[in-house]
């Protein structure tokens, strides 16, 4: 993948091959410049690849995009601060011509799921940046996609807070049996996340290593302080650090 | 409310700052009114009239020590003339008693001579009444309602009638305010000494205060007089002598000066030939008297040579020069009251005057302080006068008269809202253009912006007779007004609705684009929300802008609606007062309206703005 401008060329991604089986929740982790947001926003036909092929589904890029297969969760919120909670989830719904009842009931439904149910009158301002996250994804799940992609969703968000959110997305992931690709460069945030782990690195971005993690779900913050958990994180780190 | 606290003590601040600068630009003008000696008070000086009557039979030196005392001096005169000196006649002239008719009132019951004077009878001696009243600093023109006297604190007299305080003015001090302003040409009097006449006609006199219950009072058509000397010495030799007073006005023609019972002649004649500049010998009317060139006194032998009423000067007087022949009296400098006679009295004579009219004092007052109240427009006024006249101001007309205050504000109201209207929908209109169609940007925004640098003020008058061919004007229709109101707004909301428009977060773009959303969507649910807060900073400086427009055009047109217009009218001829108030009005006008978008923004679009 070959970004140019200004004269100059950037080779953002290369050689990056990569298969994502139904129901997987799979994290792209490393260092800035290597490729993990590129990567998402190809899979998200937000950008088109100078070469290669992709394959989402057995459709292109584009026209998975134009089937609404997935939904995306960005670094930021990016909730319309003119709709209150409510009508920001209903936004795609709106879009994609859902009748009235229905989206009233998916919205209610997923603001139930995320734990803002008493929240649907406010208008983002009034939350917090963790509540402000937790809309964006009723959001991306409104209109039941297949697929998630996130990227680095609580990347805004303190420690304690992300520890939180993440065990959120666990308990929202297993009971929507989505598949989720998760870009972060948190290690720990990966281990506790993912069934697999795909470790990128920089100059050009590729592909280092694919760790399979085999802590079993569900997971919680016993997981975290599991021997296993500290081998995995170990494995991930000096597979970074190989890569420099 | 603690918003309002900042707001409220900087109007605080500046309303007091007002005092000392309305002090600082009036009272040079103020000073300016008390140096000009044409803006003093006339004062005719006759002579003076026997403050008591004396008896009759007593000889002439015993009736001026009984009357004037030991110590007078000045010619004994009666109807002008001097008294001989063996006179033993009556010493007095009756014209008639005089009866009450009110308080201060009392009535001849017949026409009053033009020289008079009044007379009250106390224990048996008959005492001089002085007459005396002062006209106002600036006489009435039909708007003005403030009036003052040079100090004078008597009864107000109107037209020959005795007004009363309360029912038809107030009083500030020694300034006189009207309820309705006296009209143009009417005259208006302040009675200063005791009394003043009311109507000739029928010989009413009003006095200056409740007097004389019981008193008898009359009226004389002559009675013995004291004419004063002129000052000087006279020897034989000196020739210059002055008036009692300084400031004599040169103008007045009934100066009368008398040398042992002859009057003096001051007929500045002119000479019969032009003064061209070649001719060097001019023929007078008499055959002596002072000649004066340029105001300068020419010497006989060295300046020119006299032929009888010949003259021949030694230079060529400069073309045009003025040169006069004084007979008798030459006024040599009037603002001391210098005269130069041109002969010397002889010694034993006597050089008298029965009459001169000179400045007395300012008319405005008799201290700066004064002369400061009695400006007629203040260049900065005390803000209590502003807050005084705003009831008056906002009762003149009824509320059916266009003139009325709140008419004209309610009318200008209409005509600003219209103009946003139309201003903000052409902006809009025009920055969905320039979003939809970057190159129509480039092309038409340098337009915008060169719109906006021509003068209005030489667009309007334009404009106006362009619709008025048409039968639109600003008396019948808000088109105008609102055209030119849109013409000054619709820039700030093109630009700020634009910026609006494109201000969408990048991210908010690619969810759009995650969604499929056509461009159609993205415009609709996403570019025209996020311009909100943008738009309305447009309104709110196009309101502003709108107001200017709409009062310009106003001012511009001659039909009588709106703020505009009054304020250009209060500007002409009103008061100072009156035009801050009407600026007050439209900046409290200005205030409301922007306030108002603010409030339909805070109902419309209630969401917090991006940082």
């Amino acid at each position: 993948m070959v970004f140019s401008g200004r004269g100059s060329e950037t080779v953002a991604l290369r050689d990056a091959n990569l298969t994502v089986d139904s129901g997987e929740f799979i994290s792209l982790i490393g260092p800035s410049g290597c490729g993990k947001t590129t990567l998402l926003r190809l899979i998200a036909d937000l950008v088109a690849p100078t070469s290669g092929e992709l394959e989402i589904m057995g459709k292109t890029p584009r026209q998975s995009r134009l089937d609404r297969d997935y939904g995306y969760v960005f670094q930021a919120p990016a909730l319309l601060e003119w709709r209150s909670v409510m009508r920001n989830v209903l936004l795609p719904l709106e879009i994609m011509r859902f009748g009235k009842a229905e989206r009233e009931k998916r919205a209610t439904q997923l603001l139930d799921l995320v734990g803002l149910e008493d929240f649907k009158r406010q208008y983002p301002w009034q939350l917090s940046g963790g509540m402000q996250q937790r809309v964006s994804i009723a959001r991306a799940l409104a209109f039941d996609p297949k697929l998630l992609l996130m990227d680095e969703p609580f990347g805004a968000l303190d420690e304690i807070t992300r520890e939180t959110m993440n065990q959120e997305l666990l308990r929202i992931w297993s009971q929507t049996q989505k598949t989720i690709v998760f870009v972060t460069h948190s290690i720990a945030e990966a281990v506790f996340l993912s069934s697999r782990i795909v470790v990128m690195t920089p100059r050009p971005g590729k592909i280092e290593k694919v760790i399979p993690v085999d802590l079993p779900y569900p997971r919680d913050a016993e997981t975290r302080e599991s021997q296993r958990f500290f081998e995995l994180a170990t494995e991930v780190r000096e597979s970074l650090r190989e890569a420099h | 409310m603690r918003n309002a606290l900042p707001v409220v003590l900087t109007l605080v601040v500046l309303v007091l700052l007002m005092y000392p600068l309305a002090l600082l630009f009036g009272i040079p003008l103020a000073r300016r009114d008390m140096e000009d000696s044409r803006k003093w008070l006339r004062e005719a000086a006759t002579v003076q009239p026997a403050p008591v009557i004396p008896a009759d039979g007593l000889s002439l030196p015993e009736a001026i020590a009984s009357s004037f005392g030991t110590e007078a001096a000045g010619v004994p005169v009666m109807d002008g003339t001097a008294l001989a000196p063996d006179e033993t006649a009556g010493w007095v002239d009756w014209l008639g008693e005089m009866l009450p008719e009110g308080d201060s009132v009392w009535t001849l019951a017949q026409p009053l001579p033009d020289s008079f004077e009044a007379y009250v009878n106390e224990g048996g001696d008959w005492r001089h009444l002085e007459r005396g009243s002062v006209p106002p600093a600036l006489p009435p023109d039909g708007n003005r309602v403030r009036f003052t006297f040079g100090g004078a604190e008597g009864p107000v007299l109107l037209d020959g009638v005795f007004l009363r305080e309360g029912e038809h003015f107030e009083l500030e001090g020694a300034a006189v305010t009207f309820l309705e302003p006296p009209p143009f040409g009417s005259q208006l009097l302040r009675i200063e000494a005791e009394y003043e006449v009311l109507d000739a006609e029928t010989g009413t006199l009003a006095f200056n205060e409740p007097t004389f219950p019981d008193r008898e009072l009359r009226v004389v058509a002559d009675v013995l007089s004291l004419a004063p000397f002129m000052q000087g010495e006279v020897n034989g030799t000196s020739r210059e002598f002055a008036f009692p007073a300084p400031l004599i006005i040169e103008a007045d023609r009934t100066r009368q000066v008398w040398l042992d019972g002859r009057l003096l002649s001051d007929n500045a004649e002119r000479p019969a030939e032009r003064v061209d500049g070649t001719v060097r010998a001019f023929t007078f009317e008499s055959d002596r008297g002072l000649v004066v060139l340029d105001g300068t006194l020419q010497e006989e032998g060295r300046d020119y040579a006299r032929n009888g009423p010949e003259i021949e000067f030694s230079s060529v007087p400069a073309r045009n020069a003025q040169l006069r022949q004084y007979r008798d009296y030459w006024l040599s400098d009037p603002a001391a009251g210098a005269v130069l006679l041109a002969e010397p009295p002889a010694e034993g004579s006597r050089l008298w005057t029965t009459r001169y009219v000179y400045y007395l004092r300012p008319a405005c007052g008799a201290t700066v302080l004064e002369c400061f109240f009695a400006l007629p427009q203040h260049p900065v006024p005390f803000p209590h006068w502003i807050a005084e006249r705003i009831g008056p101001f906002f009762e003149r007309y009824p509320l059916g008269d266009e003139r009325n205050v709140m008419r004209a504000t309610l009318y200008t109201t209409m005509g600003t809202v219209s103009a946003l209207l139309l201003g903000a929908a052409l902006g809009v209109f025009l920055a969905v253009l320039f979003v939809i169609f970057r190159p129509l940007e480039r092309t038409l925004l340098p337009w915008a912006i060169a719109s906006q640098t021509v003068p209005i003020i030489a667009l309007v008058p334009v404009l106006l007779l362009v619709l008025g061919n048409f039968g639109i004007t600003i008396q019948t229709s808000l088109l105008p007004t609102a055209l030119v109101g849109a013409y000054l707004c619709f820039f700030p909301v093109v630009v700020s609705t634009t910026k609006g428009l494109r201000a969408v977060e990048p991210l908010v773009l690619d969810l759009m684009r995650s969604y499929a959303a056509s461009k159609l969507e993205v415009f609709w649910r996403v570019r025209l929300p996020a311009a909100t807060p943008f738009l309305f900073t447009g309104l709110k400086l196009g309101m502003a802008a709108a107001l200017v427009g709409a009062l310009v055009a106003e001012t511009e047109s001659n039909n009588r609606r709106g703020l505009g217009y009054q304020i250009l009218g209060q500007v002409q001829s009103g008061s100072v007062a009156d035009v801050w108030i009407l600026l007050i009005i439209s900046a409290v006008l200005g205030i409301v309206l922007v306030g108002a978008v603010s409030l339909v923004q805070r109902i419309l679009a209630p969401w917090e703005r991006r940082a």
